[in-house]
């Protein structure tokens, strides 16, 4: 829990900032590696365009204007341009999209032969800024242009690359500010904006059907994309797009048309037909880490135990385990959870391990389990208490203590083994009503009541059982009161096993983290009586809290540099590797972010990663 | 067509330009380049805690619902939020809260150019987010939307019941926005949600405390009934 408290705003903000910063840092670029353009990629030249709002320009043939001037001649002009500049993917590109208008057309020979200076226009400055998203200035620079050259006319396809530019930034800006319905006027304006080339934007724009609950025309625009584009990534990719929106009859008629539909030499469709079964896996596995979803079916649960064991992925057995564990089934739950340690040893599946064990009475096994992470993980030491202290160290300062059977006592363990918090606070109220309150057990209905989402009563909890314990015998609490007022928690030296009195401290901050009382907890962090480690803990979690606001702020630097700091005290986290990539992709240190992106996605790849890969290579490439 | 757009052009651009002009000069004449700067940090800032009597609202003492904690934060120069966390009888997850935001006018003409984002949606809720927040708040509960509105000091406001075998709540929102007798010149709007958790079985008993509350901003927002009382 206290990991997702930590960690869970700082990715929110990164997700929400990335949908807002991603196209900051985009050049529009031109977009013309249409592949075989399919017929609704493609549109119709007009005979006239915008300059600038409200100026229009004839497109007709004149003296001397270049490739525009024969009446039935293809344009060339941004094939020359790409040879130009040596761009050979677009080059080859538009090169199809040519022959794909007239068959019989052939390459101009003189392709890569320096133009001669004559009385047409070099448009590259122009293609330059239309290229770097600079609009405004490439029709000033055009209007200009026209000032000093009058026979001069910019080629049509310069002006219709533009305007189709303007649109997908106008689509982008509305997608971003979440206008949906100008977001679907802006792809009716430029159906070319929405074009297998600007895929980003296609998927925009079924979103944004989607989020208007206009489901349906939703799937059409995702059934164009996967029937037309041609690339198979692109499908698959989008076939997890749509998964958030649509139905799993629509994704299954949806994958069944990506993996047929229109198929392009040298593509391969088989990763298509694979994604339902991934989003299907997917889905259960989500299903089995969610309490309210109820049991799962026999066949269900079959395919999902065969998909965790074929992969061996750890994540998903203990998944699984607590699937088993919240059903009372502890001997399935121990087996998923040993597998998963087996698999991968993490100090999560270690505390699943040590529950369940305990649920079955094994409490000897359970400790041996928890060994190898005892003081070294904050949850585990946590789930020992279960087979060690807190139900009886929880009564040990009362009446209860000695009787070992107070009622409530076993129903508060057998809460605890099973992760039920609301049980956990209800048999501490049946024992507050039998006994006097004591330290422990005040602190322990204060982490019951951080998992109960309840932090600003955590908080009173542990501040009253820290000043419970300060009057409390020493006797009651098993520890030694000496140690409290006298340890250096910096002191490398000295054991970390901390203090009672420590431990509400802690409490109490991991309690005003979840309320977001971040400037206080820094403030009053120095003079907190923690240990060193648990002081790294929280001080952790408030660099990754100041990080997060830091990237909504769009201080980027600040974001490297608090995240710096919180790699020196302890291993980054995925979500804050995650975090780190879009701060240096919008530092504009491409390069970083793209290795970033890939070793993070190369592990294991999940839709945030796959779309922060995809986004930087397409910026890194100007494939928008 | 086109030269219609052209005289459109040409007549709008003297407006813009003064009206460019206007505002470079003010931003200018104020000095306040480095105000507009600092007003485009427009996340809210940290939570920090207050004391209750720092809040501008005034609780009706209930036992069953004490204040635990107090909480405030702002966002850009024009709204102020508080959270004030109550007492959870029951066993149930969720903190019982009042939430106040009070979005206030910009108090310069330069505020007018440089807003955040409203913290608070209008309308408060649609049928679809207020389903999605009902089962955030209440999981495992079942849930109705009261048919209709009740009223407390400030005005009408809507509420929801979720209950189960042992435990009733209630989600009351309201949106205080009458500028000719309720609220100041200075305040925009106020938005008040109020959750709370109880074992009582009757949701008047929760509701209570809403009901009964007083808003203590330094601008006197007047009640419904002020005008009428005497």
């Amino acid at each position: 829990m206290t990991d997702r408290a930590k960690t869970d705003p700082a990715m929110t903000h990164s997700k929400r900032l990335r949908r807002a910063t991603t196209l900051v840092g985009i050049t529009v670029g031109l977009g013309l590696t249409l592949n075989a353009a399919p017929a609704w990629a493609t549109s119709t030249t007009p005979g006239a365009r915008a300059l600038v709002p409200g100026v229009k320009v004839e497109v007709a043939p004149a003296p001397g204007s270049g490739p525009a001037a024969a009446p039935n001649a293809l344009d060339d002009s941004a094939l020359r341009y790409y040879a130009r500049i040596g761009d050979v993917e677009r080059m080859e590109a538009e090169i199809a999209r040519l022959r794909a208008l007239d068959p019989g057309w052939e390459p101009p020979k003189d392709l890569f032969t320096p133009q001669a200076a004559g009385p047409g226009v070099d448009e590259s400055p122009f293609w330059s800024l239309v290229s770097a998203g600079k609009f405004a200035e490439a029709r000033a620079a055009i209007a200009e242009q026209r000032r000093q050259t009058p026979s001069w006319q910019p080629s049509a396809k310069l002006l219709q690359e533009l305007d189709v530019a303007e649109g997908a930034s106008r689509l982008r800006g509305a997608s971003d500010t979440k206008r949906w319905q100008d977001v679907i006027d802006a792809a009716a304006a430029q159906p070319e904006a929405v074009a297998c080339n600007r895929l980003d934007n296609a998927w925009r724009l079924a979103e944004a059907y989607a989020e208007l609950k206009q489901f349906d025309r939703a799937f059409d625009r995702y059934k164009t994309i996967v029937s037309q584009c041609p690339r198979a990534k692109e499908r698959r990719d989008t076939i997890f797009k749509a998964s958030r929106h649509l139905s799993p009859e629509q994704l299954r008629e949806l994958t069944a048309i990506g993996a047929t539909a229109n198929p392009a030499a040298g593509e391969d469709y088989s990763a298509v037909r694979t994604v339902e079964g991934e989003l299907e896996t997917g889905r259960l596995l989500e299903k089995l880490g969610n309490p309210k979803a109820g049991p799962l079916s026999v066949a269900d649960l079959a395919r999902a135990e065969q998909t965790i064991r074929d992969k061996q992925d750890a994540d998903g057995a203990i998944a699984l385990g607590w699937y088993f564990q919240r059903q009372k089934k502890h001997a399935d739950a121990q087996r998923w959870f040993a597998e998963a340690n087996g698999w991968t040893p993490s100090d999560k599946a270690a505390e699943g391990l040590i529950l369940a064990l305990a649920a079955l009475g094994k409490k000897a096994e359970a400790r041996e389990a928890g060994a190898p992470w005892q003081g070294k993980s904050g949850r585990v030491d946590q789930a020992l208490k279960a087979v060690t202290t807190p139900p009886t160290r929880a009564a040990s300062g009362g009446n209860a203590a000695s009787g070992g059977g107070t009622p409530g006592q076993s129903a508060l363990s057998a809460a605890l083994a099973r992760d039920d918090f609301a049980g956990c606070l209800a048999a501490i109220q049946q024992m507050l009503a039998h006994s006097r309150p004591t330290a422990a057990l005040l602190q322990q209905r204060g982490w019951c009541l951080l998992e109960l989402k309840r932090p600003t009563e955590a908080e009173a909890a542990f501040a009253e059982a820290q000043a419970l314990a300060a009057r409390e015998p020493a006797k009651a609490t098993g520890k030694p009161t000496k140690s409290t007022g006298l340890r250096d928690p910096n002191d490398p030296t000295l054991d970390e096993s901390a203090t009672p009195a420590q431990e509400n401290a802690y409490g109490q901050a991991v309690a005003r983290l979840a309320t977001g009382d971040v400037t206080g907890l820094s403030r009053d962090l120095p003079r907190t009586n923690m240990t060193a480690k648990q002081k790294a803990e929280i001080r952790a979690s408030l660099l990754a809290t100041e990080a997060g606001r830091a990237l909504e702020d769009k201080r980027y630097r600040d974001v490297l540099r608090l995240l710096d700091a919180r790699k020196e005290l302890t291993t980054e986290p995925r979500n804050l590797s995650i975090l780190r990539g879009w701060a240096l992709y919008n530092l504009k240190r491409l390069d970083e972010a793209h290795a970033l992106f890939k070793s993070i996605d190369d592990r294991l790849s999940t839709e945030e990663s796959r779309e922060a890969l995809s986004t930087t290579v397409k910026t890194m490439y100007h494939d928008w | 067509m086109s030269g219609r757009s052209h005289r459109v052009r040409k007549a709008l651009l003297p407006g813009l330009l003064v009206r460019g002009a206007l505002l470079a000069a003010t931003l200018a004449l104020g000095g306040c380049f480095g105000w507009v700067d600092n007003n485009l940090t427009q996340s809210p800032t940290p939570w920090r805690r207050v004391q209750p009597a720092d809040l501008p609202v005034t609780l009706p003492a209930n036992p069953k619902f004490p204040i635990v904690a107090a909480r405030a934060r702002t966002t850009g120069a024009i709204y102020s939020s508080y959270n004030v966390v109550l007492g959870n009888p029951t066993l149930l997850p969720g903190e019982n809260r009042l939430s106040i935001d009070v979005h206030t006018l910009p108090d310069s003409p330069l505020g007018m150019f440089v807003q955040p984002p409203r913290v608070f949606p209008v309308p408060l809720y649609s049928t679809e987010t207020l389903a999605e927040t009902l089962a955030k708040e209440f999981p495992g509960l079942k849930t109705k939307v009261a048919d209709s509105a009740r009223r407390n000091r400030y005005g009408d406001y809507d509420f929801a019941l979720a209950q189960d075998a042992t435990n009733t709540c209630v989600l009351a929102w309201q949106l205080i926005s009458d500028h000719d007798r309720t609220l100041p010149r200075r305040i925009e709007a106020i938005r008040l949600e109020y959750r709370v958790c109880g074992t009582e079985r009757n949701p008047r008993a929760l509701l209570q405390p809403f009901d009964n509350l007083v808003l203590t901003l330094p601008d006197a927002v007047l009640e419904i009934d002020d005008l009428t009382r005497f």
